[in-house]
């Protein structure tokens, strides 16, 4: 019993301090509670962190992989990355009842995995003109109804609202590749994720270079611009006009 | 074409093989979570199915790619200076858009408790600083046209205007990059209040920001002014 208990108020220790990290020890403003983002001194303190780490870390390191890998290599590096991630885009296009574009994922799959050599090629895309799209678990939750929950940034990691990183743990279910066991499996996991993060903030340099330099407010406008794109993806690029405001 | 005043959307038209994403937004990333960035990476937005559930508003559409045609005019015309274009081009932005009504908007609620006073020089720093914001497109433009795709009309006299970008230059094989613009009837009288590029509506994505800044800064609408000045300045100074 008394272990019992003590466990008891270890978890509820544990689950004040994680309130207090998340909360900022400071109560919710009405302007952080009308823009659901209960933890927003807590947010804005993570961002900070996770640009310094940007900077210093992964800038660095991407400008070596420019440096090093030529634009064919590292097209080729992108395509591959893209087609090993879309049978679990598949799964989620199928568990939103999006039969077209599971029939797209498909065929990508198959024609960018064969006549693509393994993926490192997009012929699906160049010879057969079928348009790749991305999904995830976290945008099935939304079709199936459930909201984002409030905002949140996570180190190391970024924008991430509950809905959206639980549904990142999910895809790790989802995906066959992780139920593929070989010798070098950890090798394999620990390349693929370096390579990723390098295609992406490659890609992406330019445009947060743009938004940083053109913000009043850094945070608020990552946070604007994440739910929209967000909502945009699950909505499969189909125009908003309901949910607007009015002028 | 009211608010293009963020080199954000430059770069997302720069972008030749995909969409923005919302995993363009994690600059603070690094590999704890594999899957977390993975599958964001593939999250690109999906522009091919368009639903179009009313296509009734032929002379919003014509008005749009009217406009478009007479921005493009400026951007392309040879033989005016740089200088001559930029001021061309200011005019024409200024009898596009309602930029004070956009202004007003981005105050959110604090329009509410701003001075007549403040809100005018608001409406004069968001409109210097959107201007030099066009401005600042002048050197990236390089052959891209809008050509329009349809319409829907979400409440009478306030219709989406639904175009793509296209690119002679991009041969990625992706779709086109969709901006939607809205456009108000009143008296007869269009006029353009805000744009979104693959879904981001930009006055939208101000009126957020803003409200954040000025929440976090007492109210303070001077501040959000000498702000406003010193980005418009920036812009400029770099172009």
């Amino acid at each position: 019993m008394a272990g019992f208990c003590g466990r008891a108020i270890g978890v509820r220790a544990a689950a004040a301090l994680l309130a207090c990290w998340l909360g900022g020890c400071t109560t919710p403003t009405p302007e952080m509670l009308a823009a659901n983002d209960p933890f927003e001194p807590t947010n804005r303190e993570t961002l900070k962190l996770n640009s310094k780490i940007d900077k210093y870390f992964v800038i660095p390191t991407v400008a070596a992989y420019f440096f090093i890998v030529p634009d064919g290599g590292r097209r080729a590096i992108h395509n591959f990355l893209q087609n090993v991630s879309l049978p679990t885009v598949f799964v989620n296009d199928v568990l939103q009842g999006e039969t077209e574009r599971a029939s797209q994922t498909l065929e990508r799959f198959t024609i960018n995995t064969t006549l693509g050599l393994g993926g490192f090629f997009d012929p699906a895309t160049k010879k057969f003109h079928i348009p790749g799209h991305g999904e995830d678990f976290g945008q099935t939750l939304a079709v199936w109804g459930v909201g984002e929950g409030p905002y949140m940034v996570l180190p190391l990691i970024g924008p991430q609202p509950p809905r959206d990183a639980f549904g990142q743990v999910v895809d790790v279910f989802i995906d066959p590749t992780n139920y593929i066991h070989f010798k070098q499996h950890l090798w394999w996991e620990a390349g693929r994720y370096y390579f990723t993060l390098l295609d992406l903030r490659g890609q992406t340099y330019s445009t947060v270079q743009g938004i940083q330099r053109g913000s009043v407010d850094y945070y608020a406008s990552l946070r604007s611009l994440y739910r929209q794109l967000r909502n945009n993806e699950i909505r499969n690029g189909r125009p908003e006009t309901k949910n607007l405001p009015e002028f | 074409m009211n608010l293009p005043y963020r080199t954000m959307t430059i770069e997302m038209f720069e972008r030749k093989d995909e969409t923005m994403r919302s995993s363009d937004l994690t600059p603070g990333i690094l590999p704890l979570a594999r899957r977390a960035i993975l599958i964001l990476l593939v999250t690109f937005a999906s522009l091919a199915t368009v639903t179009t559930p009313v296509w009734a508003s032929a002379p919003a559409e014509v008005y749009v790619q009217n406009n478009v045609q007479t921005g493009l005019s400026i951007l392309n015309n040879h033989s005016a200076s740089t200088d001559q274009k930029r001021e061309q081009f200011e005019h024409f932005i200024l009898g596009l858009t309602d930029m004070k009504r956009i202004a007003n908007f981005t105050l959110g609620q604090y329009k509410r408790t701003a001075s007549p006073q403040e809100q005018e020089a608001f409406a004069q720093a968001f409109q210097s600083y959107a201007i030099a914001v066009y401005q600042s497109y002048f050197s990236k433009y390089s052959g891209q046209t809008l050509k329009v795709t349809g319409s829907q009309e979400r409440a009478p006299g306030d219709t989406i205007v639904q175009t793509v970008m296209l690119d002679p230059n991009d041969k990625s094989g992706q779709p086109p990059l969709e901006v939607d613009f809205r456009v108000l009837s009143e008296n007869g009288k269009f006029v353009v209040i805000d744009f979104s590029v693959s879904g981001i509506w930009l006055a939208l994505e101000e009126r957020d920001q803003f409200s954040s800044f000025l929440g976090q800064n007492n109210g303070s609408i001077p501040l959000l002014i000498s702000h406003l000045k010193e980005l418009a300045r920036n812009y400029k100074a770099e172009h």
